[in-house]
């Protein structure tokens, strides 16, 4: 038998949704959104077997639905990762965040830069180009790029560094050219001399023991991945990732992400378009 | 020379954390003394495996000055998530320090099903900023007696400022059901044109007008 489609969501309701989404995870939706939004609701009442909106916002606002939030924030965040995605970050890391790190540090020097999640692999190639490209002192330095996921399955293909067009639509012709190899219809590979810097490994943010191997790193670029966390899961691994970094370090958190929703233990640091996070230069 | 591979394993700090692991109560509770702020958060994430270091934890909350230590101690309370911690936690909110009465909010609202016995009392207490502290607790508490309390704030509770922190709660989770409990609180405070404004602006939104 067909389940009766749920009632349709009013306005006020979606205003109220909206709001506490934004409270939860950040994210914020604007009516342009709403029949997006409007359609994942009644999934997830259907889902859930409640009877309409109100009996479905009632059971994740006031009873501890974990399981339910997370299949909310998935069902609204689209995953797709590219190369040069929220490029406006990287701009940060070029113009802003490694000439301030690099005041403190020596020629020769490590800067060492850490994506976590790097999925597959898009995030961090990102960053050796941007940095190849457009920070001149670049070469002044020994820049390490480490890379980790939990899932193997994507790190194996992190390593393996082979993109279609798709993934490739940011760059342009001289990028593809400069720093992609041509395998055959939609498939490039990126240059073995990046794809061999680069040190990638898995990782469970919230396992103590596997984070303590990660320290001395002056940038996280943890995007969009602390959004799925619970709260309690939440603080864990921004106070991880806190031991992780040196004193002055930098978090680069995804475009609907704020440190200050989840920890008052970093800065707001503003740099070009976008604002990163500090932690204190005179912690230990 | 630009892009290296990584040099080494792990950094000294590592080496010495991994050496430290799994270390017992009586290890551990000096530790959390530690003249270092590295050594003390080590100590404070650790105690989260043992529930008697509850108090040695909550009263190292007033002295301690680094913020670092603190966010951790409070991660460690709330993954223990006891009676007692609630019970150890709910005085801090009488402190003259903003950050941890705050602190101790945000960890209070972790632990539900644990504060239910002490919310009727910390909603009636004599001191009418410990209740708006309860109040602000119940705001993002994911408990189903939520709108209950809340109810109860609006219709009983003599101070307008504890009435205004409900009054704000309800207006964001309410919903057509809270209506006449906004009126009947502008009818018990029809001299404050604040609480007149802010039940109307709140009837608007839960109505969506």
């Amino acid at each position: 038998m067909l389940q009766a489609e749920p009632k349709p969501i009013s306005d006020e309701e979606l205003a109220k949704f909206y709001e506490f989404f934004y409270r939860k995870t950040g994210i914020m939706f604007s009516d342009n959104k709403r029949y997006f939004v409007e359609r994942r609701l009644q999934d997830r009442i259907v889902a859930t077997g409640s009877a309409d909106f109100r009996a479905y916002f009632s059971s994740i606002r006031f009873q501890n639905s974990v399981n339910e939030i997370e299949c909310l924030i998935n069902s609204m965040t689209v995953n797709e990762t590219y190369f040069f995605r929220e490029d406006y970050q990287f701009t940060a890391l070029v113009d802003g965040i490694c000439p301030d790190i690099a005041e403190n540090k020596k020629p020769g020097d490590a800067i060492r830069i850490w994506s976590i999640p790097c999925s597959t692999g898009e995030e961090p190639y990102s960053i050796a180009i941007y940095l190849l490209d457009r920070w001149s002192r670049a070469d002044e330095f020994d820049i390490e790029i480490l890379a980790s996921d939990i899932d193997t399955r994507v790190l194996a293909s992190a390593r393996a560094g082979i993109y279609g067009e798709r993934s490739l639509q940011k760059l342009s012709n001289s990028e593809k050219e400069r720093y992609f190899t041509f395998l055959r219809q939609d498939q490039y590979q990126i240059r073995d001399e990046i794809r061999e810097s680069i040190d990638f490994s898995p990782i469970n943010v919230m396992d103590p023991k596997q984070i303590q191997n990660y320290r001395n790193i002056d940038v996280i670029f943890c995007r969009n991945l602390l959004i799925y966390f619970d709260d309690i899961s939440r603080r864990q691994a921004v106070e991880a990732m806190y031991e992780c970094l040196v004193p002055g370090g930098f978090i680069c958190l995804g475009h609907s992400e704020s440190m200050s929703r989840m920890s008052s233990l970093f800065h707001p640091r503003k740099f070009s378009e976008t604002i990163v996070y500090q932690k204190d230069v005179s912690s230990r | 020379m630009a892009l290296v591979k990584r040099r080494d394993g792990k950094a000294g700090d590592a080496a010495r954390e991994n050496a430290s692991a799994g270390r017992s109560l009586n290890e551990l509770l000096p530790a959390l003394g530690a003249t270092d702020a590295v050594s003390r958060r080590q100590a404070a994430r650790e105690l989260a495996a043992h529930p008697n270091a509850a108090p040695a934890m909550c009263g190292q909350l007033e002295g301690e000055r680094d913020a670092s230590v603190r966010s951790v101690i409070f991660t460690s309370l709330i993954k223990l998530k006891t009676r007692t911690v609630v019970e150890l936690l709910a005085p801090y909110l009488r402190s003259e320090d903003a950050a941890l009465r705050n602190a101790v909010v945000e960890a209070l609202q972790e632990m539900p099903e644990d504060i239910e016995p002490f919310m009727d009392s910390l909603l009636s207490d004599p001191d009418s900023d410990v209740r708006i502290s309860a109040v602000t607790i119940l705001g993002a508490l994911a408990h189903p007696r939520v709108p209950e309390w809340l109810s109860q704030v609006i219709q009983s509770d003599p101070h307008i400022n504890v009435c205004a922190a409900a009054l704000d709660c309800l207006a964001e989770a309410g919903d057509e059901e809270a209506v006449p409990l906004l009126e009947g609180l502008a009818h018990r405070f029809p001299d404050e044109p604040y609480i007149n404004f802010a039940v109307a602006a709140a009837i608007r939104r839960i109505k969506g007008e």
